[in-house]
């Protein structure tokens, strides 16, 4: 099991890779500075990427125990606005206030997991509903304002010599890596597999299903929720129109990273890569004049390619 | 002689259990006894009630009333953790497998070994199931993804899978059901060892042989009610098929043979399909039922689909009425005449979603292309095969659900039969059925086969295949092994080919 994960990973990294060769070549400067190629751009990017890249690591997890969040846009939403408003409005400190902002997620994953658990809604529906809750909730707050934290933050931030931009990668990486083990080295990873695998077998080979669904929700929701707190830090803002459409974006890395959407399968070092392939995209197509038009048809175009791909070389290996 | 009661402590006492699933009543008031370190047969038809009897055991199920005692105190199973815990395994007719992940967590699924520190010891849980494989004599590596398994072996895997939890009651469900005669043995065997070892066995099962051959007592289940248990030495199974049915089972009827000279309704000429199948060559003619029997892996079933163009033939020609067809679809191969009923109505046979009417009709529809869909002129077909095939139903609008295995599967036989094929191929026709809607599905077969229809039979069930064919095909490692006429084949003549010096 391990090595067939292992191979899917090597080709998302291929796939990476391929993307960052071909963006290097195509914006090879005449003469000069490679407006790609930097420090400081490659740092944008994975400080972009994190934002869906924390969340995507939620959305594996969902999707191997067999599910589908539509929540984590609305929640990132939801918990920018809600440190905002404690934060610059209420006068909290900061980290009082995403504490209380990571709870947005949680709550939202409590309440998608109760609805799919006990109520016994499809996890479309139920995520569908908190979506709407959520983001509904974030224009209610805001009155359709937005919480300016970035007047309240330090100019220039650095924190042990690292700007702050470093946040989202650093958090990205180190989630992933915490993940990454705790699925595939523990119980609680095992125990994901198998009720994505086959949920009867899990229930009759004494898994307690509903409780690893519920932790897969309610992580998926925490997960989200700092991916908002990131957002809000980097970015400055507690706003309720943030994060608009990210949940296919987050859905879409994790796919892309293996995870597939019948459950069982998939991996959450894949959808953190999943989430760079398309940050990478984003990227260097804006920097193609008249490119950046195309971005969602590529990305949407680049999701099938990349998905088909994989189902070829997985028929072919077997 | 029936007996209730055992000279040995109860491992495992039914304790008066009743359960109804809304209107029906699965079980009402069932009470046995399980002696400890005994094998013991619970056999009964389909809708008996045992499958509700182990879900309650295994704990996904809670009585309305009464329960289980388990070494005499009572349980009550809230949940399949506790039956496990209770010690109790259970190896269940579905493949209950994770397809997903290797054949060692799947033994270990939910009960992993851990090191200290909560991390999973996947060296140890490989050891160990290395060793249970090797027991087993299952040649299989504990990496492999479940679903690169074939279906005997995956059975034995869920044995090993009890077994890696030193159980003391285990339970077992059809586990037969897909394993060749030599695996068979094989589990016997094992579980020979475990009885020897003081493990109490629960078998569950509708093949009368194995039952005597394995069990000490049988207990007989009858319409959700207990009707008797039996020593096994002091019984027979006709005395047990009479309790479970109250009638005698369904003999062979002989048919007018076939004239020989009748042009072939299908022919099949040098069929292969790499791997499974080459060169397969026979012929079906009007108005003749012929048999195509094979072990698990023969490739009986695949050379069905291969027919029906669900599968593409790598070699070889096929012709309906003289005329060759190219199927390359399920579709094409209707057009041509063909009808298929399947193996799996769960999965293939019925649209649990829709009414029996347009479960009916459907094929035939698609059959004849027609776009605007004729209500009425549907449900008068419909009701008009609901009664030809006597199906017992309340009305036409209800869904397949509703209805018994045996209605089901007349059901499936209906919407096949309804776009007037010229040859019928039949894929286990009446597995899982009882015994009344097997004689009931027999005589259909029969009266269509009379009015001209060609019907191939699929079937691993021996004495059907020995009950309803006039002309016995039987295969072996992807290959023909010879053609037997119905009415002078024995179940010896038919295995000889069937099994001849494949087993090692």
């Amino acid at each position: 099991m391990t090595s067939a994960w292992r191979s899917r990973e090597a080709s998302t990294v291929a796939i990476l890779a391929a993307e960052l060769l071909f963006f290097v070549w195509y914006l090879w400067p005449e003469s000069g500075h490679h407006t790609f190629w930097n420090q400081d751009n490659l740092l944008l990017i994975l400080k972009y990427s994190s934002i869906y890249g924390i969340a995507a690591i939620g959305a594996a997890i969902v999707i191997i125990s067999g599910g589908i969040d539509l929540a984590p846009g609305a929640i990132i939403a939801l918990t920018t606005v809600v440190i905002g408003y404690l934060f610059v409005n209420a006068g909290w400190p900061l980290a009082a206030s995403a504490a209380v902002g990571l709870l947005v997620g949680v709550g939202a994953g409590l309440i998608s997991s109760w609805l799919i658990v006990r109520v016994g809604l499809p996890p479309f529906i139920a995520t569908l509903g908190v979506m709407g809750i959520w983001r509904g909730t974030a224009f209610i707050v805001t009155e359709a304002r937005f919480f300016d934290l970035s007047a309240k933050l330090p100019r220039n931030w650095h924190v042990g010599g690292l700007s702050i931009d470093w946040l989202g990668p650093i958090v990205m990486i180190g989630l992933a890596v915490v993940f990454q083990i705790l699925m595939t080295r523990y119980q609680w990873g095992r125990s994901v597999f198998a009720v994505g695998g086959n949920e009867t077998a899990a229930l009759f080979s004494g898994i307690p299903v509903s409780r690893i669904k519920t932790s897969a929700y309610v992580l998926a929701g925490l997960l989200a929720s700092v991916s908002g707190v990131v957002l809000a830090v980097v970015q400055g803002q507690g706003k309720a129109d943030l994060a608009g459409g990210y949940e296919l974006d987050i859905i879409a890395s994790a796919v892309v990273g293996g995870a597939a959407l019948a459950g069982g399968r998939g991996s959450v070092a894949g959808a953190v890569l999943g989430a760079l392939i398309f940050g990478v995209l984003r990227n260097g197509l804006t920097q193609i004049p008249g490119a950046t038009f195309y971005d969602r048809l590529i990305v949407g175009v680049a999701v099938i390619v990349i998905v088909v791909m994989d189902q070829v070389l997985t028929k072919k290996s077997t | 002689m029936p007996t209730s009661s055992s000279s040995q402590p109860a491992a495992l006492r039914f304790v008066d259990v009743h359960k109804s699933f809304g209107a029906v009543r699965a079980l009402s008031g069932v009470s046995f006894t399980v002696a400890k370190g005994e094998a013991h047969a619970c056999v009964g038809e389909n809708g008996a009630g045992k499958s509700t009897l182990l879900k309650i055991l295994a704990g996904t199920v809670r009585p309305d009333q009464g329960g289980i005692e388990v070494d005499g105190a009572r349980v009550d199973h809230a949940s399949p953790r506790e039956a496990v815990a209770g010690g109790i395994g259970m190896v269940f007719q579905e493949r209950l497998a994770f397809p997903n992940l290797s054949v060692t967590a799947n033994i270990f699924a939910g009960r992993e070994i851990t090191r200290p520190g909560g991390r999973l010891d996947e060296p140890a849980m490989r050891a160990r199931t290395e060793r249970l494989l090797s027991d087993l004599h299952v040649p299989i590596s504990p990496d492999v993804r479940m679903e690169h398994v074939s279906a005997a072996h995956a059975q034995l895997v869920q044995v090993a899978r009890a077994l890696a939890f030193d159980c003391r009651i285990l339970v077992l469900d059809e586990p037969t059901t897909s394993l060749t005669d030599a695996e068979v043995d094989h589990l016997f065997h094992v579980l020979g060892t475990l009885k020897a070892r003081g493990v109490t066995l629960l078998f569950v099962s509708h093949r009368l042989p194995e039952v005597f051959r394995l069990c000490d007592r049988i207990t007989v289940l009858r319409d959700g009610g207990y009707v008797a248990t039996f020593e096994a030495a002091a019984t027979s199974p006709d005395a047990i098929v009479r309790a479970m049915v109250g009638r005698e089972p369904p003999a062979r009827v002989n048919r007018p043979p076939v004239q020989a000279g009748t042009a072939p309704a299908l022919e099949v000429s040098n069929l292969s399909r790499l791997p499974w199948f080459q060169d397969v060559s026979f012929a079906v003619r009007p108005g003749e039922i012929v048999g195509l029997f094979g072990l698990v892996g023969s490739g009986r079933t695949e050379v069905l689909e291969t027919i029906f163009g669900t599968a593409r033939a790598s070699a070889g020609t096929l012709a309906v009425n003289g005329k060759t067809v190219a199927a390359s679809s399920a579709r094409d191969a209707m057009r041509a005449g063909l009808a298929l009923v399947p193996e799996d109505r769960q999965r293939l046979g019925l649209h649990f979603d829709m009414p029996l009417s347009d479960n009916l009709m459907l094929p035939r529809a698609v059959k004849t292309g027609v776009r605007l869909i004729d209500r009425g002129a549907e449900a008068g077909l419909a009701r008009a095969e609901v009664v030809s095939l006597a199906i017992k139903t309340p009305s036409i609008a209800v869904r397949p659900g509703a209805l018994s295995g045996g209605n089901q599967q007349k059901v499936v036989a209906g919407r096949w039969l309804a776009t007037s094929p010229t040859v019928l191929l039949l894929d286990e026709p009446t597995k899982g059925v009882d015994v009344g809607a097997k004689f009931e599905i027999h005589n259909i077969i029969r009266r269509r086969a009379a009015e001209g229809l060609a019907c191939l039979v699929v079937s691993s069930d021996l004495p059907e295949v020995l009950a309803l064919a006039d002309r016995i095909l039987v295969m072996r490692e992807g290959r023909l092994r010879g053609e037997i006429d119905g009415a002078q084949a024995t179940e010896e003549s038919v295995m000889r080919l069937a099994a001849h010096e494949t087993e090692s």
